[in-house]
């Protein structure tokens, strides 16, 4: 491979002589490379494509054929035909002068078909020429398929072709061709100012064109040569532990090889004479120590070969210098190169943490969702309703149903989001009614009690549904993200989930702060003997509280099913976030609801950025934050002030 | 001179009578030791019954004396399992990995033992080598000591941290929850040290038993579950018994009073919380040899919410019933979802138990907790006449803003 680009390399260097010197026939072209034309293979081929490609445009009208497999021999006379499909029968046209040599059967021509690789070095060529066809479209498509597969030949060719009316494909060429220039060029200068025109850009063509530059390789050498360009000397035991550079140095025939216990243990099984290795008993060898004698006394008879000793090792490793040397052997070049990766490195981290806050924004908002329903009933009544992950997955499975009876997404979606609010409002009140009415006085029973309803209500949904996740299909226009550039990017379904959390805040404030049911709620909170004095009727005003949370619980699992897989275990994957959302942001208000929210998503998606292979440590660091936090903060991050707070 | 313990609470001998008599009338029925009119496996769902009547005992002092409702007991039974599956499982592939390698014209090096066996083990999650917590696992004396201490010393460190600022009522449940779930998702993971979501298996192997054979194995454990039951049965109604029983209750019942009155709440929480801890790793720890796998799920929130589903049935506040719960509603469980219990037929629907199970549970457990806050330990009172004076609706105490029996139904 590398003797191939080497090959390519020195074609391009002296391909424009070739072409300048003089302007060749094609006849003559092709008549003193006749014999490789015929018989192309990929490494030789070069040289002949190039120079056919000099002709003009009967050249490229002869590539073309090639390329396609079109071009063949006359078996009468030899001749080259560029062939065209024409009733049946083949139309024949010379392929050195363009001359029209009538129809023939498909018997009289012999197609010539050259392999694959021989058809990329001919595309690539005519590339070249197809930068300066007088159609756009073409120079556009010529452009994708170099930046695509460039080598260094077409570093020559974009450069003859830079002149484009087209101002987006100039500056796609100008692009290009520095992009080549930092890979192929020869003059050291040239590069580095290649390298530092793209500044802190971060689009990944640079980044990909940079990477190879920097590549390195690891070897061991007494002295470092003068010409090579070491990345970095190692030391051994800091930077390379010990066994690894010794490896390196039996693997580069530096060093004769260690022998390795498993390795010592086969040697003296081939050595064993009367239950006896090298005079020590089989049953002692059990022991290292034991092993180590009997290898030393087979070494003294001269039965094995000796190994490399300790002292042997330390010597060797003494005696080399393990470097990292870079395959570019210019040390000006790769320092640039560096520079400029540590530049758009740093650009790209910032982004990428723009990315995480938009991960984490969305994470926040749905853990939001789920928890604001609880805020409602655990928050405002101080009911602990195990049951609520229920009341999501029946939100989401509602979703799932209305889209078996309506086929238009769109319109599913949003008879959907009002119908799994009346179910779980339903369902709210009628638990409220049944249970949680009689269990004022228990909290803890409360929360036995609904974790009983919980279950069962897990597993009629898993009777009616079944245990597989039932897909629940959000509508088109919510497919595809809104990408800013090839880091930061977020999906249109998260952004919705995003709206839909401030609409829930908004709604919340709003019925809680300016309408009759919010004042009366908040009575019954504060004081219900004296809200009931009032005329209020602190149970109506219970059953309404709780329906109205469950009922947001609902809405917020059809927007969960719209990205989660809506299954039986919907609820409960949420049930013990939701809890810890409202505990960490404070009981009773929906402030420190969004609050917690916010803190642990971000908090979750932080961590695993630290270690992104690991969803499961960051869960469990969360979880062990959270139990931490609870510590300092006992009431959250906003805490309930006056007499509500031992209520 | 005070009458014994035993005298005091006649419950506890009976208790101890019947599962004596459990024990024997298992062990002659059993086929190791007698009729064989029991299986091998029935002999240890048994056996593990009474491990999970233990972990109920124990989660009835934190919960139904102490008022603590710990949502995160199966965590501490769990580690149990653990602490001795990692002997268990280290000894088992030691014997085999010994055997094997016997083969070789060269005896092995304990090193080579070693990196044969933990690569046996550790293979599946891509390691050969021991973590740093499989220190002691090599021998049997330190994991059992360790099968006491590493339950013992998280809930020593999380119960500390918690009852300091004053954690309680449902936000120690949840925390309690949270911290159960934050070990099990810690121990999914492949690089935890105990083998990922495998988990430890092949525990029902004892090493340097293998001749004793399965049959005589169960009945062994069955006695040591029996005993372990017994013991800390006794431990435990001593604990609930004489001065600091009754300062636990009233924690329980009002935990500010009994601050003001000068006792150190959170001490007295803490001991509780921690004992309780160590009784259950030990019912845990006698369990999963006779399960004979353990792995991560078995740390999962709903788990330990079960244990207290089995209490609240039983009877929360009572020893026994807190046994018989436990005893009665998983066996109840296994033999619903087992498959073994017939069909109900209703003429439009065939209720197929192994789907309605669930919900039939989650239902009845709604129930009790409206109608029948004393759980099936009540049926003891009303045989013995003992019921709760009907008030109608009067004040309980004699002042005047005594909590009429319509608030204070508990």
């Amino acid at each position: 491979m590398r003797l191939f680009l080497l090959a390519l390399a020195f074609v391009a260097l002296a391909l424009p002589f070739v072409a300048h010197a003089q302007s060749p026939e094609l006849g003559a072209v092709i008549a003193a490379h006749r014999a490789e034309i015929e018989k192309p293979s990929r490494g030789s081929v070069g040289p002949v494509v190039e120079a056919i490609a000099a002709t003009g445009p009967q050249g490229a009208a002869l590539l073309q054929a090639w390329a396609d497999r079109m071009l063949a021999l006359r078996k009468s006379d030899g001749l080259l035909v560029i062939t065209s499909p024409e009733d049946g029968n083949l139309k024949l046209t010379d392929a050195a002068t363009g001359t029209d040599l009538g129809t023939a059967p498909e018997g009289e021509v012999t197609l010539l078909r050259p392999n694959s690789g021989v058809r990329g070095v001919i595309s690539a060529a005519l590339a070249g020429n197809a930068l300066s066809d007088p159609d756009p479209k073409r120079r556009g498509e010529a452009l994708d398929s170099l930046s695509r597969r460039a080598d260094a030949s077409q570093l020559a060719l974009l450069r003859e072709a830079m002149e484009d009316p087209d101002p987006a494909l100039a500056a796609r060429k100008q692009r290009l061709e520095r992009l080549l220039t930092i890979q192929y060029d020869t003059d050291p200068k040239a590069r580095i100012a290649a390298i530092e025109s793209f500044g802190g850009d971060t689009g990944l063509d640079f980044r990909a064109s940079l990477n190879p530059l920097l590549a390195t390789r690891r070897g061991a050498m007494e002295e470092i040569p003068a010409d090579a360009n070491p990345a970095r000397e190692l030391a051994v035991g800091s930077d390379i532990p010990r066994d690894e550079a010794y490896a390196l140095l039996v693997s580069e025939g530096l060093a004769p090889a260690r022998l390795t216990p498993e390795a010592m243990r086969q040697t003296l099984a081939q050595h064993i004479l009367d239950g006896k290795v090298g005079g020590v008993p089989l049953a002692q060898l059990h022991e290292q120590s034991a092993r180590d004698r009997a290898y030393t006394a087979l070494e003294a008879v001269g039965t094995v070969q000796p190994a490399a000793s300790e002292a042997e090792v330390d010597a060797a490793l003494d005696r080399y210098k393990f470097v990292d040397l870079y395959a570019e052997p210019k040390a000006e070049v790769t320092t640039a190169a560096r520079a400029a990766l540590r530049g758009t490195e740093s650009r790209i981290g910032m982004m990428q943490a723009a990315d995480l806050s938009l991960d984490a924004l969305s994470l926040a908002s749905i853990y939001f969702l789920a928890a604001i329903g609880l805020a409602v009933t655990f928050g405002v009544m101080g009911v602990i309703n195990m049951a609520h992950g229920e009341f999501i997955m029946m939100g989401a499975y509602t979703g799932y149903v209305v889209q078996q009876f309506i086929a238009d997404r769109t319109i599913s979606l949003i008879v959907a989001l009002p119908l799994a609010f009346i179910v779980t409002f339903a369902a709210g009140v009628a638990l409220e009614r049944l249970v949680i009415r009689h269990l004022y006085k228990r909290p803890l029973e409360t929360l036995l009690a609904t974790f009983g309803v919980s279950i069962a209500l897990q597993q009629l949904a898993k009777n009616i549904f079944g245990t597989q996740a039932r897909p629940l299909t959000s509508p088109a226009w919510l497919d595809g993200a809104l990408t800013f550039n090839d880091v930061v990017s977020i999906s249109y379904i998260r952004i919705a989930i995003f709206v839909l959390a401030l609409v829930f805040l908004g709604l919340y404030l709003f019925i809680m702060n300016r309408t009759r049911l919010g004042l009366e709620v908040r009575a019954v909170t504060q004081n219900p003997a004296m809200a009931a004095s009032m005329g209020i009727s602190p149970d109506r005003i219970n059953m309404l509280t709780f329906g109205l949370g469950s009922g947001i619980a609902g809405i917020a699992g059809v927007a969960i099913g719209l990205f989660a897989k809506v299954t039986s275990e919907l609820g409960s994957d949420y049930i013990v976030q939701s809890f810890m959302t409202v505990v960490v942001g404070g009981v009773g208000n929906i402030w420190g609801t969004l609050a917690g929210a916010a803190l642990i998503g971000f908090l979750q998606k932080g961590i695993e950025w630290f270690n992104p292979a690991n969803t499961l440590a960051a869960q469990t660091y969360m979880i062990l934050f959270i139990i931490i936090f609870i510590q300092f903060r006992p009431r959250g991050i906003i805490a309930a002030k006056g007499r509500a707070v031992g209520a | 001179m005070r009458k014994p313990l035993v005298l005091r609470h006649p419950s506890i001998l009976v208790f101890l009578g019947v599962l004596a008599v459990f024990t024997v009338a298992v062990t002659v029925l059993s086929a190791g030791y007698g009729t064989g009119a029991i299986s091998t496996s029935m002999v240890k769902t048994l056996g593990k019954t009474l491990c999970l009547a233990l972990a109920a005992v124990a989660m009835d002092l934190v919960w139904g004396y102490a008022g603590i409702l710990s949502l995160g007991q199966m965590a501490f039974f769990a580690l149990g399992g653990y602490m001795i599956g990692m002997w268990l499982m280290v000894a088992r592939t030691e014997g085999i990995v010994t055997g094997t390698l016997a083969n070789l014209p060269i005896p092995p090096t304990d090193a080579e033992i070693s990196a044969a066996v933990a690569t046996q083990i550790f293979g599946v999650v891509g390691s050969d080598k021991f973590p740093l917590i499989w220190a002691f696992s090599g021998s049997l004396w330190g994991q059992l000591a360790l099968v006491v201490l590493v339950p013992g010393l998280l809930a020593l460190v999380f119960g500390w941290l918690a009852f300091r600022s004053r954690v309680n009522g449902v936000y120690l449940s949840i925390l309690t929850q949270a911290m159960t779930l934050a070990l099990a998702l810690y121990l999914f993971q492949n690089d935890s040290g105990l083998r990922g979501n495998n988990g430890l298996s092949g525990l029902q192997n004892i090493p340097g038993l293998d001749a004793v054979g399965q049959e005589k194995l169960s009945v062994w454990f069955l006695w040591a579950s029996a005993l372990a039951l017994g013991l800390g049965y006794l431990l435990i109604a001593w604990v609930a018994s004489g001065k600091f029983g009754s300062v636990t209750r009233a924690i329980r019942d009002d935990e500010a009073r009994v601050r003001f009155l000068g006792y150190s709440v959170e001490s007295y929480k803490l001991v509780v919380f921690v004992l309780a801890a160590v009784v259950t790793a030990i019912a845990g720890a006698l369990y999963y040899p006779q399960a004979g796998i353990i792995n991560p799920a078995e740390l999962a929130p709903i788990a330990s919410i079960y244990l207290a589903v089995w209490v609240a049935i039983g009877g929360r506040g009572r020893l026994y019933g807190a046994a018989i719960g436990a005893v009665f509603v998983s066996l109840l469980s296994s033999w619903f979802t087992g498959g073994r219990a017939p069909d109900l037929n209703l003429g439009f629907y065939i209720v197929k138990w192994v789907d309605w199970w669930q919900v039939m549970l989650g239902l009845s457990f709604v129930l009790v907790t409206l109608f029948a806050p004393k759980g099936l330990s009540g049926l003891v009172d009303l045989f013995e006449g003992l019921r709760p004076p009907r008030r109608r609706g009067a004040a309980l105490g004699p002042d005047m803003g005594a909590l009429r029996e319509k608030e204070a139904v508990e």
